[in-house]
């Protein structure tokens, strides 16, 4: 009865914030300098054919009308179209990039995730030791480092002076695709695995000091099992609630790599949408960004309390 | 003098770094003026060192120019100093209205009506399903450049603008969380049993114990707003051209760094040397005032 009630409260959680970013992204499209039937419509349109699409639009309904059309749209995957060129709708562009995005961010999100719990355990167990020290000091300069400051010093390294991987995403690809996202990716996931380590050192140094590791160990338990069953098992809980709030540093972040090695992404497409003042892209970019980082760590909360009875009791 | 060593033996970053800072400041301050009589040419009085070319571009580093001149020949330490003078302002300017923001409204949150801190709250809440800098760029999409051309710092105003309105959440929720805290304790009962009135529990009892944190915590976030600004100028929406930022700095290096790679070396330098400053007098001061932190 309590899991069921804490999951509604989580859920009740999400809906919330998927409502606030909706809202948010259509005050921003209320805001935003142009007016869509307008540049829809062309310059040389008569004030007519304005009228005509402003009514189709529902841009001449007060602005809950407004709203309450514009999140039923967005749920039926029709988010406008763009105002330059073809007027291209935006759901096609989503759909061109959004898988980019998504699986930079996913590919970097496991990286980060297994680098950081192998050497988060190791620097536990060799706590105050040469192996902890060095991956420590590693870790603190991962979080610190901003993106753009690793990208040029590993491109220098990998591109330019031993020249093995290519410098820039191409539209005619050369090499598998493999090396055009290998750089990207190993920058990208830099901070989340640093985070993820430091993270996953304090929960296992604060596990193996509790009570049951020392019966076990009493009871003769074997060295590895009572690391990897006993104590990593209990250490990685915290762990998982920071790889849902890191997805959303990745999808953004990935906006930084996309630009530094022009691979065609969402985080391409909303700068680009920003530099043409082109709104319905912006708001569609960030109102899926926001809803894939909501979701994301609403399925953290929810399996939270389901693998982790001491929270299942203390929360709710 | 011995105190001052016996600290840095205490705490060797925290020196580093808050000496790094004030150097910083130094430099941004003067730098660019200091720069721009240094290589001024004769009779030419329009000439500004920051914006206006000297020589051809990539001129060497360690010649006339000390660190060389960029892809459009302006001298790159000029435009290093004015991009830190850039940061600094952004940074300061965006916590001043984070913390006024902020603790207004983490101070609501526990001494408003119930409806009042409720919705504040709530709002607090929602503003965190916000991924990092994903606002700030939705918002500076709504903000057309023009607009602001005229006002004082009209440049910066819609990069300080968008992170003025994503740094403050944090900051109530951490005020949030102390004054409740403090609120219960034997000092504030006291004073309120002896008659004080709310304004003057927060102002008087509540607040002076929180700016040590509070400080602590501006120097992380403002080296958090600084690296924001530069990823927003890196993208190419943050400062304008010619304004000098170290993250547009950084972004035209790597547009040429197949031929001229040291270009990158010195905004990336700067940039990382002045976010690990941030944090290192930032956690020094925690350490200070929190005890419990270590």
């Amino acid at each position: 009865m309590r899991l069921v009630k804490a999951i509604l409260l989580r859920l009740l959680f999400g809906a919330f914030s998927l409502f606030f970013i909706s809202f948010v992204t259509f005050v921003a499209g209320e805001f935003a300098p142009g007016d869509p039937a307008t540049i829809i419509a062309g310059e040389k349109a008569s004030l007519e054919t304005v009228q005509q699409i402003r009514h189709n639009l529902g841009l001449d309904q007060p602005w809950p009308g407004r709203y309450a059309r514009y999140v039923s749209n967005a749920v039926h995957g029709d988010f406008g179209v763009s105002y330059y060129g073809t007027h291209e709708p935006v759901k096609d562009i989503l759909a061109r990039t959004v898988p980019m995005t998504v699986k930079l961010a996913t590919q970097a999100m496991v990286l980060a995730a297994a680098f950081g719990i192998i050497f988060g355990t190791i620097a536990a167990v060799y706590q105050r030791r040469f192996a902890d020290r060095t991956i420590l000091t590693l870790s603190t300069l991962g979080v610190t480092t901003p993106n753009f400051v690793l990208g040029p010093i590993l491109v220098y390294i990998f591109c330019l002076k031993m020249d093995v991987l290519p410098l820039t995403w191409s539209t005619t690809l050369v090499a598998p695709e493999f090396y055009y996202f290998l750089l990207p990716v190993v920058i990208l996931s830099s901070r989340p695995a640093a985070l993820i380590t430091r993270l996953t050192r304090a929960s296992m140094i604060d596990t193996l000091d509790q009570e049951f590791i020392r019966t076990a160990t009493a009871k003769g338990v074997p060295r590895r099992r009572l690391l990897f069953k006993h104590a990593l098992r209990n250490a990685i809980l915290p762990v998982i609630t920071t790889i849902g709030t890191s997805f959303g540093f990745l999808l953004t972040g990935s906006f930084v790599i996309e630009r530094y090695f022009l691979m065609p992404g969402l985080g391409s497409a909303v700068i680009e949408g920003i530099q043409q003042i082109n709104m319905p892209v912006v708001q569609a970019g960030v109102l899926v960004t926001g809803a894939m980082f909501i979701f994301l760590n609403l399925a953290v909360d929810i399996l939270q309390p389901i693998l982790d009875p001491r929270i299942r009791e203390s929360q709710v | 003098m011995k105190k001052l060593l016996a600290f840095t033996k205490k705490d060797p970053l925290f020196v580093l770094g808050a000496t790094f800072l004030v150097l910083l400041v130094i430099f941004a301050t003067f730098g660019p003026n200091i720069r721009n009589a240094m290589i001024h040419p004769a009779g030419n009085s329009n000439f500004y060192a920051v914006y206006d070319p000297v020589s051809g571009p990539h001129e060497v580093v360690g010649g006339k120019y000390l660190l060389g001149t960029d892809e459009q020949g302006r001298d790159v330490i000029s435009r290093i100093a004015a991009g830190a003078r850039i940061s600094l302002t952004v940074g300061f300017i965006v916590e001043i209205i984070a913390l006024v923001v902020g603790v207004t409204i983490g101070v609501l949150g526990v001494f408003a009506p119930k409806w009042l801190s409720m919705i504040l709250m709530r709002f607090t809440d929602g503003m965190f399903a916000f991924p990092d800098i994903l606002l700030a760029v939705l918002i500076i999409g709504t903000i057309p450049p023009t607009k602001l051309a005229n006002v004082p710092l009209g440049k910066l105003m819609p990069v300080i603008i968008a992170l003025s309105i994503t740094a403050w959440p944090s900051i109530a929720r951490l005020v949030k969380g102390q004054v409740a805290t403090l609120k219960d304790r034997e000092f504030v009962i006291g004073a309120k049993a002896s008659g004080a009135s709310t304004f003057y529990l927060v102002t008087r009892h509540i607040l002076p114990q929180l700016t040590g944190i509070l400080l602590a915590i501006s120097m992380i976030d403002i080296a958090g707003t600084i690296l924001a600004e530069s990823t927003l100028s890196f993208l190419g929406i943050g400062v304008q051209a010619p304004e000098p930022s170290w993250g547009s700095m950084i972004n035209s290096a790597r547009e040429g760094m197949g031929s001229y790679p040291v270009a990158l070396v010195w905004p990336c330098l700067i940039l990382s040397l002045t976010v690990f400053s941030l944090n290192f007098v930032g956690d020094g001061l925690r350490a200070m005032f929190d005890p419990k932190s270590k």
